[in-house]
């Protein structure tokens, strides 16, 4: 399918271009997200964002002056039919998703909630694809669910401020979450290291990963 | 293939069967062309456009604004001007503008003097270096955005850093009403 493919078979729900949402953005607070922005305020840092393309983030981040790559993992996901064992993606996915030189390195990774639609095995393979690109120091932020069941489809994350993040909620059905706890984070990330950990009221575990 | 702008000015002639006009590029005045301080020299307000049913193959490059709304592979290089790539545009090139806009879809890299801005309709495949980006929601993008402020000239030659000008439309440079290849 071309990237260029009328979206809607994707896991976009849009029309005429309009992203659809159902139900009124909420604004939480994040503390793993001032964190990071203290972390790197000052620095040129190049950024990846696995989320889709929004002009509002595109133009916080600005402020920092950054490079920022942006690769809509979900979007890209929704592409591939699931194998026999149900397993979306492997190392040739993530490859194939991540085609950059291999000499690019990212200071800031903003993988938002994508982790929790992803298997244990496919966020393994994730995991080591990341981490070619990741040098000492490099900051992975990423939202795990704690609740029985989530959105069918991730949100969609704006950074309102450096403290506080608008959800869009892009679907009413909900999914069985697969609750990843810090230990199993830890785990999937090897060589990074949990260096800040928030769990919130709305029942999102903020993680704030530290390349080692 | 080669198009060429017709500046004399315009004498009515009886002609007994004139031969039909291409469609495109058609220069036109536009209403502002796009912003400017006001120690830069007055600029030019003229606009070609490429029109829905046009393909050229090769490099572009002029003084005036630009609209694209057929299909152009190559590079499309107007620093001192806007480029606008229509809701038909499919444009398979670097392209180079004071101001680039984006309604269609682009694959290639994206330079901007002064701003990039990618519309609802419009899609991205590739890089891009403004001092401003405007990605409008519901657009589609996947490459990457540098928005440090590019020096004066200086900011736009770093585009070979970032992708190494292939040469093979060299031999295959177009022309089109006052949008002068090879500058």
């Amino acid at each position: 399918m071309s990237w260029f493919s009328p979206r809607g078979s994707g896991p976009h729900k849009e029309q005429q271009g309009r992203v659809q949402t159902v139900a009124e953005p909420e604004v939480h607070r994040s503390l793993a997200l001032a964190a990071l922005f203290d972390d790197i305020r000052g620095r040129k840092v190049q950024v990846l964002d696995l989320g889709p393309a929004l002009g509002s983030n595109v133009e916080f981040l600005s402020q920092f002056g950054c490079k920022l790559f942006i690769e809509d993992l979900y979007a890209a996901l929704a592409t591939r039919a699931p194998s026999g064992d149900g397993e979306l993606a492997g190392p040739e996915f993530f490859a194939e998703f991540l085609a950059i030189p291999e000499e690019t390195r990212f200071d800031v990774i903003f993988a938002w909630d994508l982790f929790n639609y992803l298997q244990r095995k496919e966020l393994v393979h994730f995991a080591a694809r990341l981490s070619r690109h990741c040098d000492r120091g490099a900051r992975l932020f990423a939202l795990i669910s704690i609740l029985k069941t989530m959105p069918a489809q991730p949100f969609r994350f704006k950074i309102q401020d450096e403290q506080h993040l608008i959800y869009e909620r892009r679907t009413s059905s909900e999914r069985p979450s697969p609750r990843y706890a810090p230990l199993e984070v830890t785990d999937i990330f090897k060589g990074f290291r949990v260096d800040r950990s928030f769990l919130l009221r709305h029942g999102i575990q903020e993680f704030l990963l530290v390349k080692d | 293939m080669v198009w060429k702008k017709n500046d004399d000015p315009i004498h009515p002639e009886p002609t007994p069967a004139a031969p039909p006009r291409p469609a495109v590029p058609t220069p036109s005045p536009t209403p502002s062309g796009g912003p400017s301080s006001g120690h830069e020299p007055p600029r030019r307000t003229d606009r070609a456009t490429i029109g829905a049913s046009i393909f050229i193959k090769g490099d572009l490059s002029g003084e005036e604004d630009l609209v694209i709304e057929g299909r152009v592979e190559g590079k499309v290089d107007l620093k001192q001007n806007n480029v606008t790539v229509g809701k038909n545009g499919k444009v398979k090139a670097d392209v180079s503008g004071r101001v680039v806009t984006i309604e269609g879809e682009v694959t290639g890299n994206v330079f901007a003097r002064e701003q990039a801005i990618l519309r609802q309709s419009g899609a991205i495949s590739g890089n891009i270096q403004a001092p401003r980006v405007i990605l409008e929601d519901g657009s589609r993008f996947k490459g990457s955005i540098d928005m440090e402020t590019p020096k004066e000239l200086g900011g736009l030659n770093r585009e070979r850093e970032l992708r190494p000008e292939p040469s093979h439309h060299e031999a295959n440079r177009a022309e089109v009403a006052g949008v002068k290849a090879g500058a």
